[in-house]
């Protein structure tokens, strides 16, 4: 297993977020999550790079303690993770390849190599073209195309998706949902998604993930979870997916 | 938090605290001194800087070249390493200042300023403005050694020096000024000046005066000795006892213009003052007079007419006085009045030497034609002589013919020189024995003496008539025209008048000044004492202070100028720290806030009013505010330390609460930059710095950034 969760908790107060998960993701799999808002995905992929600190539980991803990382080395870690926002999240002074190379620059690597790398990572997205326009230039798609040429040009171990296409125009979800069906197939990278995109889980996902009020409630393979639903939101999705 | 801090974000911290503190000193500092500079040179050009000079001359514009020139000469001999400035010109006066160098500021050099500066051409005055010092204004003659002399004994002072009716005291240094002065005014507090003021028209001897009211205040304050003492100056001071004075001065001039009334009063009768007699004359064509008493001396009454005139005369004219009677009839019979009037007199007198000048001129005119008279008579008496001679050559020449037989006169020339012999003889009769003789004592005569002499008297007559009496007549006749023109019913009311209006004047003629040491006694209080025991039920009684000591206006100016620029800078610094507070520092607080989000969730209500994030805004806002402040030079009143780092305290606070919305960071961006393992640096650096608010940080944080 890459990803090990055990047991998380997080709560905001009285709001429980996370009331014990346990979650496991293999080397190479594509683990879709799916569940009802407020159920908790978000706060569980923010946990695994950090940017929310769980409760209690453990994380273990490509065998180090998630939670026991510091300084620099939650820094260095963080950048082994790729995360797609669902509000993009781009540095709005910064052009697209300056988006997409920063943080390689932060890391140490050279300007021109990064920026070699950046465009790499545009091109694959598609947007070579549109490098040089600030994230105001461009339209939710690209945008978001912007923000996964940044997850993927680091080569992450794992990308992290936070409902890609949740704040995009109708229209523009195709064009996102084809690139990241594009980088299941072709990147081999591990990729948790996080999704209403039922009919995408059915195609893309190696597993399928539902989620409710903090816990895991049902899991397994797109065909399954969908065909013969065991839990109360398995069959909300399979009604979403009829339809 | 503090680990936000920790790699490498402290070093930016660092630094952009030095730099604001630094550049907000420097910028409190900087304007508050420009503007300092700015009323100080201005002030400085009117009334030199702080110290610089120790007396302003004033000097008349046309004399300051000749004036600068002595002063020049009295520094160079008197005071080496003397200062000399001129100022401003103001009404044609210039005004030189002097400053001297400070082994010469002692009490003799000030004292006798007047004999080192007094020959300065065109000196008119001069205002001593030595510092550090302390002005006492008003000080009172009578005090005033005893005040020098405790004044002096304070540590904080080095001398006291009088000027005018000011003492002016010398500190030892500046930074005593305010102990001193405070002490001066805590000596000048234990001295009272009592002061009884009499209505016009009293004669009050001060001196005996003075010593009864003293024992008055002896046996009231049931004190003796040396608690009292009467100081009573006769300087007027203030305007309206000038004023007051040139009345009586009038009332006086009027006085002696008035007719004399003499009143001998007839054995048994009594005369009062202010009582009215009627006067009736001896003959019929002298009108009643009405005159009222106004002094009675050794039976003898003085008086001044008030309704009638008199008989224009020079002499004295002699009339009957009576007592009116109720009826308008004249009633009991006081004695013989004497009228003697001065005005008739002068009058008379001028009138007679305007007639003695003119009699002058005319006997000028008349002299002058007696010398030229007497000039042509040498002239022709001369002529004859010469003639003579002639005619007694011819004479002798006729005699010696005759006589010889040479010359056969002819009967004529025999008539003539018998004529001729007959007059020489007439001529020198009696004198001379022969005509020959007395031909050459006739020569002899020093007609070059006489005309000599002659001609001295007709200068001196031209001298005369040289003095232009016309001019003298015309003065003369103008003195004579504007004396008082006033009939002595006119002189008499007006004299009443005056009278009343001084009678009524609160502020009378005459007053006596008393010294009162130590505990302060109520004037009021003791107005009906004085007014009881002195016998007099008009005299007032007021008190004032044995001096006062007034800012000295030159150092208050510098003073109040040093404290704006202090108050200045001191509000500056706290501008200064408030905008940098809300342009920097609510960015990287509005940052840790949004971090903070992100981190377990604490519940610690105990620690809810001591959130570390505020303390630290605190601690910054308290740092900042204080360095700056402090650096700056500022000084507000009433904000110490404690009030000041308080303040910034408080400042640092405020902001940190309010940092989202001073400056709002934004949290997607950040979220972005932590994913993307961004160190808190390159966070700060590279993303929450650049689209923060213009201000030293963002400045600062352009040359480490990379995007
Ligand atoms: N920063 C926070 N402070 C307080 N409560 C929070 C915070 N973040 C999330 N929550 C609460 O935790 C619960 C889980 O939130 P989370 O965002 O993980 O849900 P989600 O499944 O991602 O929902 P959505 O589909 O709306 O994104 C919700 O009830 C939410 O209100
Ligand atoms: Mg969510």
């Amino acid at each position: 297993m890459l990803l090990e969760i055990r047991d998380l908790h997080k709560s905001y107060g009285k709001t429980t977020a996370l009331a014990g998960v346990d979650f496991d993701v293999a080397r190479g799999e594509t683990v879709v999550i799916m569940g009802p808002s407020g159920c908790g995905k978000s706060t569980l992929i923010r946990c695994v790079n950090r940017l929310t600190e769980p409760d209690s539980g453990s994380i273990v991803l490509g065998g180090r303690d998630v939670l026991a990382l510091q300084g620099k080395e939650l820094q260095d870690f963080r950048r082994r993770v790729g995360f797609v926002f669902q509000h993009f999240n781009l540095i709005a002074r910064l052009t697209a390849l300056e988006n997409v190379m920063f943080h390689l620059v932060m890391g140490g690597m050279e300007r021109e190599e990064a920026a070699e790398r950046a465009l790499a990572a545009l091109d694959r997205v598609g947007l070579k073209a549109a490098a040089e326009r600030r994230p105001d230039q461009l339209s939710g798609g690209q945008q978001q195309r912007v923000g996964i040429a940044r997850a993927l040009v680091s080569s992450p171990e794992i990308m992290l998706w936070d409902e890609p296409t949740a704040s995009l125009d109708p229209i523009l979800v195709g064009e996102v949902l084809e690139v990241m069906e594009e980088l299941v197939e072709h990147s081999g990278t591990t990729m948790v998604i996080v999704t209403h995109e039922v009919s995408f889980a059915l195609r893309a996902a190696d597993r399928i993930v539902f989620m409710d009020r903090g816990q895991v409630v049902e899991e397994g393979e797109p065909e399954r979870v969908f065909a013969e639903p065991r839990s109360e939101i398995a069959r909300l999705y399979r009604k979403l997916l009829i339809s | 938090m503090l680990d936000f801090f920790r790699d490498g974000f402290y070093k930016d911290l660092a630094l952009l605290l030095v730099i604001t503190i630094l550049l907000g000193a420097g910028f409190s500092q900087g304007t508050a001194w420009a503007i300092d500079e700015y009323f100080g040179d201005t002030l400085d050009q009117m009334i030199g800087e702080y110290g610089e000079y120790d007396l302003m001359l004033h000097i008349r514009e046309e004399a300051v070249d000749a004036a600068l020139r002595e002063l020049r000469r009295i520094g160079e001999q008197s005071f080496p390493g003397y200062k000399l400035g001129q100022t401003l010109t103001i009404a044609g006066q210039a005004n030189v200042f002097f400053g001297l160098p400070p082994e010469y500021r002692t009490r003799e050099v000030f004292e006798s300023i007047t004999s080192y500066f007094g020959a300065v051409p065109g000196l008119s005055g001069y205002t001593l403005m030595v510092q550090p010092s302390v002005l006492i204004r008003g000080v009172h003659p009578g005090v005033r050694d005893e005040l020098i002399e405790r004044i002096e004994a304070l540590p904080a002072v080095r001398f006291a020096v009088k000027d005018g009716s000011n003492l002016v005291v010398l500190a030892q240094s500046e930074d005593d000024l305010p102990k001193a002065s405070a002490q001066i005014e805590d000596i000048l507090g234990q001295y009272q000046i009592l002061e009884l003021r009499f209505p016009m028209g009293f004669a009050v001897d001060t001196q005996e005066v003075g010593e009864r009211a003293l024992e008055v205040l002896r046996t009231q304050a049931g004190s003796s000795g040396s608690r009292f003492a009467n100081v009573t100056s006769a300087q007027y001071g203030e305007d309206l006892d000038a004023f007051l004075k040139t009345l009586v001065e009038m009332r006086d001039f009027l006085g002696s213009y008035a007719s004399k009334v003499r009143i001998s009063p007839e054995p048994g009768v009594g005369l009062a003052i202010g009582e009215r007699l009627v006067l009736k004359g001896a003959g019929q064509s002298e009108g009643e007079l009405i005159v009222e008493v106004t002094g009675v001396f050794s039976g003898l009454g003085e008086g001044m007419i008030i309704e009638g005139s008199p008989v224009q005369s020079t002499d004295r004219v002699v009339y009957r006085g009576f007592r009116p009677a109720d009826n308008g009839e004249l009633g009991e019979f006081i004695g013989e009045v004497e009228i003697e009037n001065e005005r008739y007199r002068l009058a008379y007198a001028v009138d007679e030497s305007l007639r003695l000048l003119g009699e002058l001129e005319e006997l000028a005119v008349q002299a002058s034609a007696a010398v030229d008279n007497a000039e042509a008579v040498l002239v022709t008496f001369q002529e004859a002589l010469l003639q003579l001679e002639v005619l007694q050559v011819q004479m002798r020449q006729l005699n010696e013919g005759i006589a010889n037989g040479e010359a056969k006169p002819t009967g004529e020339q025999f008539l003539v020189s018998l004529l001729l012999n007959g007059l020489l003889q007439t001529l020198a009769k009696g004198v001379l024995s022969s005509g020959e003789e007395s031909l050459d004592s006739l020569e002899n005569l020093d007609i070059e003496e006489m005309r000599r002499s002659l001609n001295g008297i007709s200068t001196q007559i031209a001298n005369v008539q040289q003095i232009d009496v016309a001019a003298i007549m015309e003065q003369i006749g103008f003195v004579r025209d504007t004396l008082p023109d006033l009939s002595d019913a006119e002189i008499g009311q007006s004299i009443r008048l005056i009278n009343t209006y001084l009678g009524g004047q609160v502020i009378p003629g005459e007053r006596v000044q008393l010294l009162i040491r130590g505990e302060r006694l109520n004037e009021k209080e003791l107005e009906r004492t004085f007014q009881e025991e002195l016998g007099n039920s008009y005299l007032h009684t007021y008190s004032t202070s044995a001096g006062m000591v007034s800012p000295d206006a030159r150092g208050e100016i510098f003073r109040i100028l040093r404290e704006v620029r202090s108050i200045v800078a001191g509000l500056l610094a706290i501008i200064f720290a408030l905008i940098v507070l809300v342009l920097d520092h609510a960015t990287i607080f509005s940052t840790l806030k949004q971090l903070r989000a992100g981190r377990r969730f604490q519940k610690r209500p105990l620690l809810r009013w001591a959130d570390p994030l505020l303390l630290l805004g605190g601690a910054v806002g308290s740092v900042l505010l204080s360095s700056i402040y402090h650096l700056a030079g500022g000084e507000i009143p009433f904000c110490g330390p404690v009030v000041i780092s308080l303040l910034g305290f408080g400042m640092g606070v405020l902001v940190v609460a309010l940092s989202e919305r001073f400056s709002p960071v934004d949290s997607m961006e950040l979220m972005a930059a932590q994913a993307l393992g961004l160190s808190n640096v390159q966070l700060m650096r590279e993303v929450v710095i650049p689209p923060s608010r213009p201000g030293l940080l963002n400045l600062l944080n352009r040359w480490k950034q990379q995007f």
